[in-house]
């Protein structure tokens, strides 16, 4: 086959981008760097799993709380756990919950109120946002869970925890997407609505799990960010609303739905972060950062977009 | 220019089409058409499903190009690339389906592309009130106030289609093209499009008119032109012609069902199994209604196959979709005597009932994705967590080798399959869950010779394997060839049952265009 699978298209120009900064930049090429890189790669990739989720269910799919929804998973870990580890378990239980929660009523929103997605979760981060704001008032007591730390900057043969955790994510995705009825109805239902429904597939249903798994898998993400940044605050989960759904595009996801894989927005979580470490190392300012960003974006769609038509 | 036209007996046509050919892919639309409208006169175009007329219409006001033959307006040639051509020398149309932008006012619909200006704005005065003289042409006769400033998205589909005619006669035009433009319409507002028709015939108006409706023809046109299998067939005048010959005409006497079939081993009642009527009752029906369907009762016994025909959107699709729970229906359902209501497709699926879409793409394929899927969409079910893949793959592959699928893999788009072999993949994912009622939309519509064929051998398999099949078909020739029962639908409500002696072209033409004497419901 000629044609080159997006996802890895997006692999080879984050470890281009790599060698590339090593011309640049001669320190920058080593183990340490390489392995900082993925780490930080790790987050994103795992918050931008869900959203990877909800643009391929298609019907103009978007998860614009996902910023919000880490947030709160991050300062309800931080708050209920309040540094115990033994808390811990408690935390992780409720995270997932009110994560899911906030999904369902996302997904309820869209399928059965008809409010279009990007209105509905955006609704929903206001929501969520204001709520912690209010209940907190910027006062967010608690502390993190050594074990929390631990799991995630702990090191394994050399390589953080998050790192396995995100590889472990990756198999998990790989499988819910391939070798579930879920993950084969999601991709019909990106595609065409009306053939699924025709063909027996609970459109709605696979709608609103969707969002839910979104919701779950943002907090888990939060839950687990604390664990890096070891410390909360108001604005955490927004940073990787846009570059989530950045990560999901660059790695070939079709933001119509129906095509795309988790591997993709993985290798698209690596390019952007590569790319940004690479900009920072070369101390470029941040309206430069956000231009090359731009037209990284705009020139691999245009690859895609290319190759599709050939098929 | 009126020196080069001297007044004669027989003045030359306004509008002359002559050896029009058209082909979609492999389909022939339209063959050796013509068609020849005066100034001052009402053409009814009339034909059968598929004969062409709908192409035709196209052709002359622009909107397809054909691929031979030529068109003269008012002594030029005339070569159109779009509608917006045909309009500006004169040629517009009214559609069955609607062309006005909801959103959008009256007036502003009615003006859409060629708004009155004044001083480089548009001129809404004006405007307005030439709408307002143009609806006072139906005044009377709407049923519920049309002003210039109503909004369209408010008005129902009769005063819809009446603001259509008014866009179209906004353009002035010296040819107009009325196709089906009366379905939604009621008995008044027919009445009062007539009388217009009328008067503009006075005026010098030529009109073209395309109905299904027989008593309207004879009420308004002055000429029949029939197109049969996309061949001008004959031209009568309506004085000295009566429907059965132009049912005749427009069937060349029953043997188009021959050639349509010629060839394909269909299974026909021959294929019948004896006794049929011993059989058990797989589908009842009692005042089942949907929609625009009207209430009706049917009742279809193991192995049968049962035709639904008629004109095109008569309410057939919408009799199919109720069956299978994707629209809301009321009245009794049985299923082998159990009384059922589907809610969804998953519900009519689980019990055993399948449905093969009429629109492939929009409604029967995942486009992008693999065959693999397409095949097994409904069937996911059975291969547990995790997906037992290999088992699934072969399941697959069987499906594809007993229906002879022509592809290079079951990992391949389906988009890469040809059209035939695509709607083999859409009936194919139902086989293995051995359907008791299968639901067929219009299956063969855009298909190849040879796929008909070798869809109508496998719809004689499943026959004759128990599977009840209920089949609507715009193509008569092979209701007539595979089915044994044929019900024709008009306007929702099934006007005749055709079987044994009544179930012949002449029959179901007839009964179709709703004409006096058709076999009785």
């Amino acid at each position: 086959m000629s044609r080159v699978p997006p996802a890895a298209v997006a692999l080879l120009l984050s470890v281009a981008l790599f060698f590339l900064a090593g011309l640049v930049q001669p320190n920058f090429v080593n183990a340490a760097q390489a392995i900082n890189i993925v780490r930080l790669a790790a987050f994103l990739g795992i918050i931008a799993a869900g959203q990877t989720l909800v643009i391929i269910s298609g019907g103009e799919g978007i998860d614009l709380s996902v910023g919000a929804v880490v947030t709160l998973g991050a300062i309800l870990t931080f708050m209920i756990s309040g540094g115990s580890s033994e808390r811990l378990w408690l935390a992780l239980l409720v995270v997932l919950a009110v994560g899911a929660a906030i999904g369902l009523v996302n997904g309820l929103g869209i399928v059965f109120v008809r409010i279009p997605p990007l209105v509905m979760t955006l609704g929903m981060a206001g929501v969520v946002q204001g709520t912690i704001l209010a209940v907190t008032r910027g006062n967010i007591p608690g502390g993190v869970p050594r074990a929390l730390a631990n799991l995630v900057t702990g090191r394994f043969l050399g390589v953080p925890g998050a790192i396995y955790l995100w590889a472990l994510l990756g198999l998990l995705m790989w499988f819910v997407l391939q070798r579930t009825r879920y993950g084969r109805e999601l991709f019909a239902v990106g595609v065409n609505r009306r053939t699924a429904a025709l063909s027996g597939v609970n459109v709605s249903g696979v709608v609103v799990l969707t969002y839910t798994l979104s919701g779950l898998l943002a907090a888990l993400g939060g839950l687990l960010l604390l664990g890096f940044t070891q410390r909360v605050f108001l604005t955490l989960g927004e940073t990787y609303l846009f570059p989530s759904i950045a990560a999901v595009v660059v790695g070939g996801t079709v933001l119509a739905g129906g095509r795309g894989s988790y591997f993709g927005t993985m290798a698209g979580a690596l390019v952007l972060t590569m790319t940004e470490s690479l900009l920072r190392s070369m101390r470029i300012g941040e309206a430069y950062q956000m231009i090359v960003f731009g037209a990284i974006l705009v020139v691999l769609l245009s690859v895609y977009g290319r190759q599709r038509e050939r098929e | 220019m009126p020196d080069r036209d001297p007044p004669a007996s027989t003045p030359e046509p306004l509008l002359s089409a002559r050896g029009i050919a058209k082909r979609y892919g492999a389909v022939r639309a339209l063959e050796e058409a013509s068609l020849s409208v005066r100034a001052g006169e009402v053409v009814a175009l009339l034909g059968a499903n598929g004969s062409g007329k709908s192409t035709l219409g196209k052709i002359i006001t622009g909107i397809t190009r054909p691929d031979a033959g030529t068109l003269t307006f008012d002594g030029a040639p005339l070569h159109l690339s779009e509608p917006a051509q045909a309009r500006r020398r004169g040629i517009t149309a009214v559609y069955q389906e609607l062309s006005l932008v909801p959103d959008l006012s009256v007036a502003e619909n009615v003006w859409l592309g060629h708004e009155p200006v004044r001083r480089g704005g548009i001129d809404r005065r004006t405007m307005k009130g030439r709408t307002a003289e143009l609806l006072a042409s139906f005044a009377g006769v709407f049923s519920v106030p049309v002003e210039p400033d109503t909004l369209v998205d408010s008005l129902p589909p009769s005063e819809r289609q009446l603001v259509e005619v008014v866009k179209a006669l906004a353009w002035r035009p010296r040819l107009l093209v009325l196709d089906e433009a009366t379905a939604s319409l009621d008995a008044r507002q027919v009445d009062r499009l007539f009388e217009l028709v009328r008067g503009w015939r006075e005026g010098g108006m030529a009109v073209v008119f395309v109905s299904h409706r027989m008593n309207e023809i004879f009420r308004v046109a002055d000429r029949a032109v029939v197109l049969r299998n996309g061949v001008t067939v004959g031209e009568r005048r309506i004085g000295e012609v009566d429907e059965q010959e132009l049912v005749q005409l427009m069937t060349g006497g029953g043997a188009v069902a021959a050639i349509a079939l010629e060839g394909h081993d269909a299974p026909g009642a021959a294929a019948a199994p004896p006794g049929a009527t011993e059989a058990p009752v797989v589908l009842e029906l009692r005042r089942f209604a949907s929609g625009v369907v009207a209430p009706l009762d049917l009742t279809l016994r193991q192995g049968e196959l049962v035709g639904v025909g008629g004109l095109q959107g008569q309410g057939q699709s919408r009799l199919l979709l109720a069956l299978f729970g994707a629209v809301p229906h009321q009245g009794e359902v049985r299923l082998e005597g159990a009384p059922v209501a589907f809610r969804n497709p998953r519900q009519a699926l689980r019990a055993g009932v399948a449905y093969v879409p009429g629109d492939r793409n929009r409604e029967g394929l995942l486009p992008v994705r693999p065959i693999l899927e397409n095949l097994q969409l409904p069937n996911w079910r059975r291969y547990g967590t995790p997906l037992r893949m290999e088992r699934a793959r072969r399941d697959a592959a069987a499906v594809v080798a007993d229906l002879d699928v022509r592809l290079a893999s079951l990992d391949e788009p389906v988009a890469n399959l040809s059209g035939g072999n695509a709607q083999k993949v859409v009936i194919g994912k139902w086989l293995s869950r051995r359907p008791k009622l299968l639901l067929l939309d219009d299956p063969t519509k855009g298909v190849d010779v040879n796929a008909k064929a070798e869809l109508y051998r496998l719809l004689a398999r499943l026959q004759a394997q128990g599977t009840t099949i209920l089949f609507h078909s715009s193509d008569d020739a092979e209701l007539l060839g595979l089915c044994q029962r044929v019900l024709v639908m008009q306007d929702g409500r099934v006007t005749a049952t055709l079987e044994g002696d009544t179930l012949d072209q002449r029959h179901l033409v007839a009964a179709a265009m709703g004409a006096q004497g058709a076999g009785a419901a």
